[in-house]
């Protein structure tokens, strides 16, 4: 009993001596910390490594008319890597295998043996995150991940990928300058500058907490105060890129083949003031590029093509009728001692004509003649320039239009006998004529497009919606700046001054006439940087112009094309401008068959089967939903998957057409794409001559296919 | 018969031990789970429940193992003690010069073409505790001798310790004191036992210096700075600050599970300070009922040790539960800043897979000693 109880004793010393007690101490130690001194540590644990990061919101995209992407962030990733995060024994492994493959496809000029080198001497340094790559997209990323070594990640592999977007266009050049941009230290441009806050959308804000400060790596709290960044909103233009791409493209045509400083065409929507395109080219060393928006920013003095402002402002005045004679004094005169000519060729020729003569062949001494006698006399009680200044006002010919987009120029009118102005007796007649003002392309533009919609002058406006993720949140609506900017008489006769420029024979626009369509319009060809001095006139240069509308009976679109100092090829508006405007025209025109007359307006003529499409070949079962959606009488059904109709005197039968498969298949009737679709499935290598549907083939039917050469006429 | 009364019928032995097995298991799953997660989120991509599967299996197993070993008799311990003994010296030779370096210590060697690793000293732990529970209860009628009783008790321990010592001290110390603590009830007198405590300090100085000849085999540096830390910052290190602001966030009833904070700080969640997760999680009060279970442990034992019949089977109870609530009084000790850094585990709540299941074996024998108690008292 005595060794039990020794036992006993000790297990009780060892229980009450050392485990109880002990565990008092643990809980007393326990309390102290986390609620006597739990104040403190809470203090200390609170902002040691909890962070709020900026989480930025993804960027809008800038879309045109029809969705398409003008401006979007792609994002991309740049690589680096962490040469100490491998182990030894995983970096040695690994190392051959991974340098053939980063100098098989990542590091430009390094061999196998110069990549392993490089690794080495990158473990052998110091630093953490050595660039590998930037701006690698995610399928190249992907790639590069699953590099030995690599595709153990981060820690143990050492490579990082560390995402970022980048604004791309994906139509490159195309409105590049109205699209704009935002950089850092640079002054905003163009759309992304105007509609930043919308496009930027709202960074976020998510609470982060250190995992490893030693590798910088930050995991997300789940928390309520994770603020989510909001995307950016779209914004849509209204830019059709048909047009646009129209425009630009023989808008560069005609600066490089003119030489000339700079190019600006605009092409407008005539109802709405909507802008379809908008294109600006300057010269700089490396070519031709989008590097200032001339169309909005530009104001200069437009020349002859004012002309139509001032005939507006003496119509409208009543003063003149278009059938009015003038004397145009064989196209020279002067005013105040300064000599006024004419550009046209007719006008040494001519001497009395009427007011039309003298808009058609643009004759400056006409209107300034004009101008000068009904508005140029200064009374008590009458002050002729005011009225004229007026006028113009009237025309708001005063003022910016308000596009969304910055750095628009102010028109520059002066006020009449204003000393500021340096107002002279030879402001007047040069002003009807287009000179000592200013004002930019597309200020005109939004004036003539107010003469195309009859006297209505519509705000010139880009954006026509903000969406999100699809849904549109705002609506632009176009705006009026002035529903009648003159009497619909005034403007019915300036649309008929307008459209016979380019009619009649003598009209300055007469070469660029189309016999498919009608259009409206005039030139301009400005001087520039010309001075008067003691022996006439310098002239710098010449600004080439026109601006007009189509179609004449229900115009549609109005554009305005500006070249500034061509070089070569000819100065004047008709040569220079006039066919830009026209390939622009003639482009939407063919593009858009909604601007097409229907060529047969009459009543529907009573089907007879002559009118049927006979003969016609395709996938039975789309010419049956054809022949039902246009409800005409047929029948039939073929085993074959093509059919061919056959007319017959009230219906259409379809019957079969069968493709053997180790033949040469008849093919014709076949559009080009279904007969190569057909031949080359068979090992036929096809040849074709001309266009429409196959109505030869140079091999017979039912040869067998040996994958000979065959050739298709198609007509 | 409904599925828990056959489980109980099944379940023979010490119900109260049982019981505080199923709580710790259950603890362990949830904080385990809860702690894992800057774990998995570096190597997982945030698979939390990658980790928390893999982990309740190896909790199921240790339960089986627990059952498995309760089954067996503990006399067969016993009898197999000199061999698991004799085979545990050449693991711990390999693991010392061969071992695999896992948080830059050799404690661990990986089984060939399993490729699991396994920590030697757990085992070699095991075998030392039943083989001095054998040789104390053999040699009782000379207990108090030296010669014929002390040395060839002490011997072994000191082998095994030494060999354990140079990656992991802590371990060592803890199987020491261990075996100190069976030796004292055991009734070896009291002056060798004082001898031992005194030895113990003379040969942890001799490591230390050891260790600045050879870095390579022992980790002294590791020691004297966690030591320094201990002696000179009143707020412990960066690791014991993060473990008391664990604490200090959980406070009287915690943040509730899976709302840590700061296991995103601490170098080890889910092992060396469990502990301060356990409190930041689920408050103070579990902390309490922890602490408590483990004291709960040790008082049944006694209990068992006052009614075993057999000498040996009251050695192996308490070698076995002194252990494990040293182990685990350390740990919870070194995470309220008690005693240095040591980054010994919390045994049966702690992740780490041999721990675990040697810990449920360790359950298990103490189990098999009760079920033997219970059927002869019946």
């Amino acid at each position: 009993m005595d060794i039990k109880n020794e036992v006993l004793y000790r297990v009780y010393f060892l229980l009450f001596g050392l485990v109880v007690p002990v565990s008092i101490i643990l809980m007393y130690k326990t309390v102290v910390i986390a609620s006597v001194e739990g104040e403190r540590w809470r203090n200390q644990g609170r902002d040691n490594y909890l962070e709020y990061r900026t989480v930025e919101a993804d960027r809008g995209n800038i879309l045109a008319a029809d969705g398409s992407l003008l401006a979007t962030s792609i994002p991309y990733f740049n690589l680096y890597f962490d040469p100490h995060a491998p182990s030894e024994e995983d970096f040695k492994k690994n190392l051959d295998t991974l340098a053939h493959c980063l100098a098989t496809y990542v590091l430009d000029g390094y061999t196998v043996g110069g990549a392993r080198a490089y690794l080495e001497g990158l473990r052998a340094g110091g630093d953490r995150h050595v660039v590998l790559k930037r701006k690698v997209s995610f399928a190249e990323k992907k790639f590069i991940e699953e590099f030995p070594l690599f595709r153990f990640g981060r820690f143990r592999g050492g490579f990082i990928a560390e995402k970022a977007s980048e604004r791309k266009r994906p139509f490159g050049l195309l409105a590049q300058r109205t699209i704009g941009y935002v950089r850092e230290n640079a002054k905003p441009v163009g759309l992304e500058g105007q509609y930043d806050r919308v496009l930027g959308g709202e960074p976020g804000q998510n609470l982060m907490i250190c995992v490893d400060p030693a590798a910088d790596l930050w995991m997300p709290v789940d928390d309520l105060t994770l603020i989510e960044p909001v995307s950016g909103s779209d914004v849509v233009t209204t830019i059709d890129i048909d047009i646009q791409d129209i425009a630009e493209e023989a808008l560069l045509r005609a600066v490089n083949h003119h030489d000339a400083e700079w190019g600006s065409a605009v092409v407008m929507e005539v109802e709405t003031g909507a802008i379809k395109a908008i294109a600006n080219l300057g010269r700089t060393d490396e070519g031709w590029w989008e590097t200032y928006n001339y169309a909005v920013g530009a104001a200069v003095e437009p020349g002859s093509t004012f002309k139509a402002a001032t005939i507006m402002a003496l119509l409208e005045d009543g003063m003149v009728k278009l059938d009015d004679s003038i004397s145009i004094e064989h196209g020279r005169t002067t005013f105040f001692g300064e000599v006024m000519e004419d550009a046209s060729p007719y006008s040494p020729k001519l001497d009395t004509i009427r007011v039309r003569d003298a808009f058609e062949i643009s004759s400056n001494v006409g209107i300034a003649k004009m101008v000068q006698e009904h508005f140029g006399a200064k009374t008590s009680t009458d002050n002729g320039p005011a009225r004229f200044i007026q006028r113009l006002k009237d025309f708001s010919l005063n003022m910016p239009t308000g596009i969304e987009i910055g750095g628009e120029a102010n028109p520059y009118i002066k006020e009449a006998f204003s000393s500021r102005d340096e107002w002279s007796g030879t402001t007047l007649p040069w002003m009807a004529i287009g000179y000592e003002m200013k004002i930019s392309p597309l200020q005109l533009l939004t004036f003539y497009n107010s003469i195309a919609g009859g006297g209505r002058m519509m705000k010139p406006f880009l954006v026509s919606e903000i969406q999100r993720f699809g849904e549109t949140v705002e609506t632009f609506r176009p705006t009026v700046i002035d529903r009648r900017i003159a009497s619909d008489r005034t403007i019915a006769r300036v649309q008929e001054l307008l459209e016979s420029v380019v009619e009649n024979e003598r009209g300055t626009a007469y070469k660029l006439r189309s016999g498919r369509y009608r259009f409206a319009g005039k030139t301009g060809t400005a001087q520039v940087n010309y001075s008067k001095g003691n022996r006439g006139r310098r002239i710098g240069g010449y600004r080439a112009s026109f601006v007009g509308y189509f179609p004449v009976e229900r115009p549609i679109y109005s554009c305005i094309v500006v070249i500034n100092r061509p070089r070569r090829g000819g100065f004047y508006g008709s040569d220079v401008a006039g066919p830009v405007f026209r390939e622009i025209a003639d482009n939407i025109f063919v593009s858009k068959p909604e601007l097409h007359r229907p060529i047969n307006t009459g009543p529907r003529p009573a089907l007879v089967a002559e009118n049927m499409p006979g003969f016609s070949i395709g996938g039975a079962q789309d010419i049956k939903t054809v022949l039902s959606y246009l409800d005409i009488p047929h029948y039939g059904s073929p085993s074959t998957e093509l059919a061919v109709l056959r007319p017959r005197s009230d219906s259409l039968v379809m019957e079969m057409r069968s493709l053997p498969d180790n033949l040469v298949p008849n093919v014709v009737g076949l559009g080009l794409r279904d007969a190569v679709y057909v031949l080359e499935n068979r090992g036929l290598k096809v040849e074709v001559e001309g266009f429409g549907k196959v109505s030869r083939q140079s091999i017979l039917p039912g040869t067998r296919a040996r994958g000979q050469n065959i050739r298709l006429y198609l007509r | 018969m409904s599925q828990s009364t056959r489980l109980y019928a099944e379940l023979r032995g010490d119900r109260t031990i049982w019981a505080i097995i199923a709580v710790l298991a259950i603890f362990s799953v949830l904080i385990v789970y809860s702690s894992t997660g800057t774990l998995a989120y570096r190597t997982l991509a945030g698979n939390t429940e990658a980790i928390l599967i893999k982990h309740f299996i190896i909790v199921a197993g240790g339960l089986f193992l627990t059952y498995l070993a309760h089954l067996t008799h503990y006399m067969k311990y016993s009898r197999w003690a000199p061999v698991l003994l004799i085979t545990s010296v050449p693991l711990l030779l390999y693991t010392v010069f061969f071992g695999a370096d896992i948080n830059d210590a050799r404690r661990w060697i990986e089984v060939p073409f399993v490729g699991i690793t396994f920590q030697t000293s757990d085992f070699a732990k095991l075998a030392l505790i039943i083989y001095v529970a054998r040789e104390i209860s053999s040699k009782q009628d000379y207990i108090k001798d030296f010669n014929s009783a002390f040395l060839p008790i002490i011997l072994p321990v000191l082998i095994i310790c030494g060999l354990i010592a140079p990656a992991d001290l802590s371990s060592a110390i803890l199987l020491f004191g261990a075996c100190v603590a069976m030796m004292f009830v055991g009734r070896v007198a009291i002056q060798y036992i004082v001898l031992l405590l005194l030895l113990g300090i003379v040969v942890f100085a001799m490591l230390v210096l050891l260790g600045e000849f050879f870095p390579e085999f022992i980790r002294s540096e590791t020691w004297v700075n966690r030591m320094r830390d201990f002696v000179e910052k009143p707020d412990g290190g960066y690791q014991v600050q993060q473990a008391k602001i664990a604490m200090a966030n959980g406070g009287w009833f915690g943040l509730g599970p899976g709302n840590s904070i700061q296991r995103n700080y601490l170098p080890s969640p889910y092992s060396d300070f469990i502990y301060a997760i356990l409190v930041e999680e689920y408050g103070i009060l579990f902390g309490f009922l922890l602490i408590a279970l483990y004291a709960l442990l040790f008082f049944r034992a006694t209990r068992l040790v006052t009614k075993s019949p057999k000498a040996f089977g009251a050695m192996l109870v308490i070698g076995l539960s002194i252990s494990l609530v040293l182990q685990a009084f350390i740990n919870i000790a070194v995470s309220v800043h008690l005693v240095p850094v040591t980054g010994v585990t919390l045994p049966m709540i702690s992740m780490g897979g041999t721990s675990i299941l040697f810990t449920c074996i360790s359950f298990g024998i103490i189990l098999s000693v009760s079920k033997y108690i219970e059927s002869v008292s019946d």
